[in-house]
């Protein structure tokens, strides 16, 4: 029975929530959604629609044409010219988009998809429920603190290690840029890199960029690889309105890339929901038509929180050595001189699965020791892949007052245990 | 209170618009229909701007009963939030500003949008165009709108409206809007792909990964090779339309 769901898991994220939820008084800096509500001028389109009766039906297959648009329109000012009627998708999430696109390019003599570690916790799982194989390929962390804010270099892609893995049975490279967790904005250079490394190859590159607006370096010009006309066959881009737009509970975002590959992606996402939800969609019109200046609000509040955590793992570098994340909402620290003491954690009532997770694992025992005695919910660096071992992600999405109790449960934790 | 507030605002802003395009005459183009509007109106203000003509066009989806004013004042709001009091207050005190002082343009391109009947009787209400673009007639509000047919009978309000020295540029692709040009006052103009016969053409089109390049064959049978970066058939039509502005009215100006 169920076979197929043997060797695929829960998000850790979740499993950690869930472990949280049975105890009372617990922060959590955990969860990767933004504090923010969704901007009004969003919700009330989203009632207007509702209250015109147009939300009822299904939209096409594709979304409905005002909103693809709107989108066309939108990357049209980043550089990247799709055409909106036969290459772009409005997805439930973009979680949904890259199952769409992972059950469309896997095959079964190219079943590997190749994934940065550590890289968003999701893709191995989507990957296997697509019927492939993630291959990981490590970030490799500098050795300086201060490398990410000199040359936004805190985490660098392994090019060579990623040439060795590209083979014939490579359906895909997948990466998030900006990176979860780690914050990192991988270079232009990389990312040419990659594209040379799968010129001549079957494989794509699908680019996740649910944090592209997120970023804290100054004089920074976005890039992506589907600004490159001669890279729109092997590029198919993902973007999703969860995070930019306080929006992650409306599940929409959308995906695009040349003509040939959405009209297979098309075929899936037809099958896995009919459409995106149309009320949603509706308010992603209105989102992206008036909800810029809304974004450049979050990003500044999340400039000022990503400070206000960092100046906290400055006080705890006894404890901790950290990259400053120039993108997304997550710090990625790594754990130095912390020997966890597991056998404090009562382990009688968790599952087999959890167990065999937690054994060996010290970011899973430190993210555990957190919870249960510090009230503190991180996530384990483990679960964004091997690399990420000896890691915990902190959220900066979450509230100021939260960020700062947390830390300071940590910090005082930390102080009378260690 | 918000409804009536609402109301007031939308009035106080045809007024003001109506004064401002009283003080500087400038010539109007609209860009109707259900799709494309956008990409159109950028093609034109792109083919005006080239020529150094001083012109204007309707910023996002400013372009019914309170942008479509906004857009002939050259007033815009950060959002089209209709709640937020003060707000609206200082947009009405900038395009009472803009009516009587903002500088004049050329050309106001504006694409017009409608989406109940009479829509369209409130708009022409505010701008008298001397040139109207009809894109493609599409179900997009079922909720107001029982069949296309009615969406087209809007279309044919403004059609009439064009005075007889104006342009009506028709999709002859589309059945709806070619058929509109019986009712044309103005010099009627077409362009397509489909179609046997249009005035203005595209034909050999070719996609590579650069983007499209097709050959335009105008009204009288003179031809250019266009190349565009952008993709898709939505793009071929604006270049037509482009074609015939710069014929139709650049030309002559």
């Amino acid at each position: 029975m169920f076979q197929r769901t043997q060797n695929i898991n829960l998000s850790p994220i979740k499993t950690m929530e869930l472990l949280a939820s049975k105890i009372p008084d617990v922060v959590s800096l955990a969860q990767g959604i933004p504090s923010f509500d969704t901007p009004e001028i969003v919700k009330k389109a989203a009632i207007k629609a509702l209250n015109r009766g147009v939300v009822a039906k299904y939209s096409l297959t594709y979304g409905l044409l005002e909103l693809r648009e709107t989108i066309e329109q939108k990357l049209a000012e980043d550089g990247m010219f799709y055409d909106f009627e036969k290459e772009i998708i409005a997805v439930a999430g973009s979680i949904e988009g890259i199952t769409a696109t992972l059950i469309a390019t896997i095959e079964p003599q190219k079943d590997e998809v190749i994934i940065f570690s550590p890289d968003y916790t999701s893709y191995a799982e989507a990957i296997k429920v697509a019927g492939g194989k993630p291959v990981y390929v490590n970030l490799i962390e500098s050795s300086s603190a201060k490398a990410s804010e000199d040359k936004n270099e805190g985490w660098k892609i392994d090019i060579a290690d990623l040439k060795q893995k590209i083979s014939s049975r490579t359906a895909a490279i997948m990466f998030s840029n900006p990176n979860n967790p780690t914050g990192v904005i991988f270079s232009k250079d990389d990312l040419l890199k990659i594209a040379d490394l799968i010129n001549g190859t079957e494989a794509f590159i699908i680019s996740d960029e649910v944090y592209k607006d997120f970023i804290y370096l100054n004089a920074y010009s976005r890039f992506s690889l589907a600004q490159i006309p001669e890279l729109r066959k092997k590029i198919i881009r993902i973007f999703s309105l969860s995070k930019a737009y306080a929006m992650a509970g409306w599940r929409i975002g959308f995906l695009h890339s040349d003509e040939e590959n959405i009209k297979e992606i098309l075929k899936i996402h037809d099958s896995l929901v009919t459409c995106a939800p149309v009320i949603a969609q509706h308010a992603a019109m209105a989102a992206l038509d008036y909800g810029d200046r809304e974004v450049a609000k979050f990003v500044s509040e999340f400039h000022k929180r990503r400070d206000i955590m960092c100046s906290y793992l400055d006080e705890l570098k006894d404890f901790f050595e950290y990259q400053k994340p120039n993108g997304s909402y997550f710090v990625f620290p790594k754990i130095k001189q912390i020997n966890t003491d597991f056998s404090l954690i009562n382990t009688n009532k968790m599952d087999d699965n959890l167990k065999k997770m937690i054994q060996g694992s010290k970011s899973w025992q430190f993210a555990l020791e957190l919870l249960y005695n510090a009230h503190v919910v991180v996530v384990p660096g483990l679960a964004f892949g091997p690399a990420g071992e000896n890691h915990i992600r902190l959220s900066f999405g979450r509230r100021q007052k939260d960020i700062e109790e947390g830390m300071r449960r940590i910090k005082k934790y930390l102080a009378n245990s260690h | 209170m918000v409804l009536f507030l609402k109301r007031l605002l939308q009035l106080k802003l045809k007024y003001l618009a109506k004064i401002y395009i009283w003080r500087t005459n400038p010539f109007v183009i609209v860009v109707a229909g259900t799709t494309n509007r956008h990409w159109i109106k950028e093609c034109i203000l792109e083919a005006l701007k080239e020529k150094g003509i001083s012109c204007r066009g309707n910023k996002k989806n400013f372009n019914a009963e309170i942008g479509l004013p906004l857009s002939v004042l050259g007033v815009y709001s950060e959002t089209d939030d209709d709640s937020k009091i003060r707000r609206w207050f200082n947009v009405l005190l900038k395009s009472a500003r803009a009516a009587f002082f903002e500088k004049a343009t050329d050309y106001l391109v504006l694409e017009m949008a409608i989406d109940k009947p009479d829509d369209m009787e409130y708009l022409l209400g505010i701008i008298k165009p001397q040139a109207a673009v009809f894109t493609t007639i599409t179900m997009i509000y079922p909720e107001n709108f029982s069949n296309l047919d009615e969406i087209a009978a809007e279309y044919r309000r403004l059609i009439k409206r064009l005075p007889k020295s104006g342009m009506a540029i028709l999709n002859a692709d589309d059945e709806r809007i070619i058929s509109l040009k019986e009712y044309s006052p103005a010099r009627v103009f077409t362009y397509g792909i489909e179609s046997p016969d249009p005035g203005f053409m595209a034909k050999d089109i070719t996609k590579s990964l650069a983007g499209q390049e097709f050959l335009i064959q105008t009204a009288d049978l003179k031809t250019k090779t266009v190349k565009i970066n952008k993709f898709g058939q939505h793009h071929i039509y604006a270049e037509l339309v482009k074609e015939v502005i710069v014929g139709g009215i650049i030309a002559k100006s």
